[in-house]
């Protein structure tokens, strides 16, 4: 079966700054991937180059076997990216925000309503998706942009930090929509520095710090083979290895 | 394509909120407000001015003057008697404009065919443009006053001879003209008249490049600062197309403002200029036959070099744009824009480019922006050529950094250039605009 994902010794450098040492991992269709590491570990950056966004110094990431130099006008119709913390135009309103992203991906009206009706019962906002985005709260405009990221059917999703500056509620939220949506098929790729978080919605994890992954498996997998009761404390031993 | 007018569409939403509208709109409505408050007021300063004549004479020729300055249009009051100083002080307690003293033995110092001096009062009250323009028409009057003099001498001293051919003898009628065409006019009237419209496009064009320029910085900036750019980068939108959505809407906006200003504008500038009274017919006649009316080429060439112009401005505002980090940072990157706006605008209508040194000439033909303010000059002078060749310039750079301005887009620079003041630099005192670890230095004294 095709990967939907395939990172091979990707590098990449900010100047003299090398935010990525060469880091290789895979992604299988309908599987919840996450790098799991602290802030500046060079999770964003691997994100990025992923989504088409930014171009690796060097290595590969195929994208269901599309190169993500190469084919990225093709990547780019099959993955959907939510950076973190990301914002919506605060002129536009819930609905019109969703129409706007629905017809950059669809020119038929009726796949564009499709996307936009599904979008908007993922977000559960109701009525306010009549409002401007400028008026909605942190987790309101988080439940949006998710509920964008994944209303095409994205083949790829790639997620930056889901959560973070998130409520509880809001936060339990999108961590059920994720798990929803991938039980579709979708892939999914994303990053959190919440391992808790990870531990509850990942298939398997990765453990980056400072451009570097030192282990792959399960989360369950990674807590018996360190002996540990949780993924902090992999991560710890992880790292200090 | 049609994901181009998807984003376009979506800019133009974003660009024409009411925060945006209603400052073009204030602006051209207190233009228009300026306009014709300065209009009533130079019509008050048309209106005759009230003169004191203090006649101390009290004599045929002194009676005589006082009817003189009426048909001069002054609004004369005749005082026989009293104290100067109480009547001075009397009539500028009641707003009048100057008083006239004619002394004792004028009449008698007339006949005598002996210099006569006559005091005057010029009472002044207000020290703003327009007052002081208004103030005592001091030369008028004694222009009138000397001709009824002098063609009383001319009738006694030499009868059958017509004041005004002695006085007047040779009179001239005055051609002017441009290129191969010639028309007989008012010289004067003619170059106030072409300076009205020379004048507006500088100012509008200024304000729109700037406003444009603004524009498209700051929406660059703001989807950077939001991180609505990374979102929107990772869509199936091909990069060329979202940069020339971004540019053509800031280019619908700003024609739009440009429209409204010039509305404003124009009524503002006709006022100062002093249209008010009306082109007369025969300048117009002039007017249209030396061709400094724009005809459809004028106005096709000179839309083009506005343009022209302005894509020019949109294209540089996307690359500076593109090292702004948030809003804030915009002001700072937009600023040497603004100055290569105001530069050439300052110059042009200061400096004669026919006559300027060579290095000046082509300092200023390098700057993009001077073509379109000089573009209706050289329509006006019939020099096509330069204004052809102008519209050529514009658009070869504009092709150049659109170019830049799509690679920066199609690559990851778009999101790792940045505008830095931070760390070593701050400390230092600077900015510095970063790629990748380049890093060019802007010092701050």
């Amino acid at each position: 079966m095709e990967k939907a994902l395939v990172v091979e010794n990707l590098k990449k450098s900010y100047g003299k700054l090398e935010a990525l040492h060469g880091i290789s991992f895979e992604v299988a269709p309908g599987e919840i991937f996450a790098l799991i590491g602290p802030n500046g570990a060079g999770k964003t950056t691997a994100l990025r180059i992923v989504a088409t966004i930014l171009q690796p110094t060097s290595g590969t990431a195929h994208v269901y076997g599309m190169d993500v130099q190469k084919d990225a006008a093709r990547i780019r119709e099959i993955i959907s990216y939510l950076p973190e913390e990301a914002g919506a135009y605060k002129n536009l309103t819930g609905l019109g925000y969703l129409s706007f992203m629905a017809e950059l991906f669809a020119s038929d009206p009726a796949i564009q309503h499709e996307y936009v009706q599904r979008a908007s019962d993922i977000t559960g906002l109701g009525e306010r998706l009549r409002d401007k985005i400028g008026t909605y709260s942190k987790g309101m405009t988080r439940k949006l942009l998710l509920s964008r990221a994944v209303m095409t059917r994205p083949k790829l999703a790639i997620i930056d930090e889901p959560t973070s500056g998130l409520d509880v509620v809001a936060a339990i939220d999108i961590r059920e929509s994720i798990r929803r949506t991938a039980a579709d098929g979708m892939a999914v790729l994303l990053s959190s520095h919440n391992m808790l978080e990870i531990e509850y919605l990942s298939d398997r994890v990765a453990v980056i710090d400072k451009g570097t992954i030192h282990d792959v498996g399960t989360p369950q997998g990674l807590k018996e083979k360190y002996g540990k009761t949780n993924l902090e404390e992999v991560f710890v031993q992880v790292v200090r290895q | 394509m049609r994901r181009f007018f998807v984003v376009l569409r979506k800019e133009l939403k974003e660009m024409l909120t009411w925060q945006t509208l209603i400052p073009i709109l204030l602006v051209m409505v207190l233009y228009s407000f300026l306009g014709r408050v300065i209009n009533q007021e130079q019509k008050k300063q048309a209106a005759p001015q009230a003169l004191a004549v203090v006649d101390l004479d009290r004599s045929q020729t002194s009676e005589m003057l006082a009817g003189i300055l009426t048909k001069a249009n002054f609004k004369v009051t005749t005082y026989t008697e009293g104290v100067v100083g109480d009547i001075v002080r009397k009539v500028a307690s009641e707003k009048g404009a100057a008083v006239l003293v004619i002394p004792q033995g004028f009449e008698a110092g007339i006949n005598a065919r002996k210099p006569q001096t006559v005091q005057t009062y010029t009472i002044l009250r207000s020290f703003s443009l327009l007052g002081m323009q208004g103030t005592f028409k001091l030369d008028a009057a004694l222009t009138a006053m000397n001709d009824s003099i002098g063609d009383m001498y001319i009738k006694t001293g030499a009868p059958g001879l017509d004041p005004a051919i002695v006085k007047h003898v040779i009179s001239a009628q005055s051609f002017v003209t441009v290129g191969g065409a010639s028309a007989e006019g008012d010289p004067q009237a003619i170059v106030s008249v072409v300076m009205q419209q020379t004048m507006v496009i500088p100012i509008v064009l200024t304000l729109v490049i700037i406003l444009a320029a603004q524009m498209i910085a700051a929406s660059i900036a703001g989807e950077k600062e939001n991180k609505t750019l990374e979102t929107l980068l990772s869509t199936p939108i091909a990069r060329g197309a979202l940069v020339t959505a971004k540019m053509m809407a800031a280019g619908i906006v700003a024609l739009v403002s440009a429209a409204a200003y010039m509305v404003g504008m124009k009524s503002y500038m006709g006022s100062l200029i002093g249209t008010s009274s009306g082109t007369s017919a025969t300048v117009g006649q002039a007017i249209q036959k030396l061709g400094l009316v724009l005809d459809l080429r004028g106005y096709v060439l000179l839309g083009l070099s506005v343009f022209a112009g302005i894509m020019v401005a949109l294209s540089i505002a996307v690359i500076l744009g593109a090292f702004a980090e948030d809003l804030k940072s915009v002001q700072i990157l937009i600023t040497p824009l603004m100055m290569m706006v105001l530069l050439p605008y300052l110059m042009t209508m200061f400096i004669d480019i026919n006559t300027t040194s060579p290095i000046l000439k082509w300092f200023i033909y390098a700057i993009p922006f001077s073509h379109p303010f000089l573009a209706a000059q050289f329509i006006f002078a019939h020099n096509f050529t330069m204004v052809v060749a102008g519209i050529v310039y514009q658009f070869a750079l504009f092709f150049v950094l659109a170019t830049v301005a799509a690679r920066i887009f199609s690559t990851d620079r778009i999101l790792t250039m940045k505008l830095n003041r931070g760390g070593r630099a701050s400390r230092l005192g600077g900015w510095t605009l970063q790629r990748e670890g380049v890093s060019l230095r802007i010092r701050r004294k």
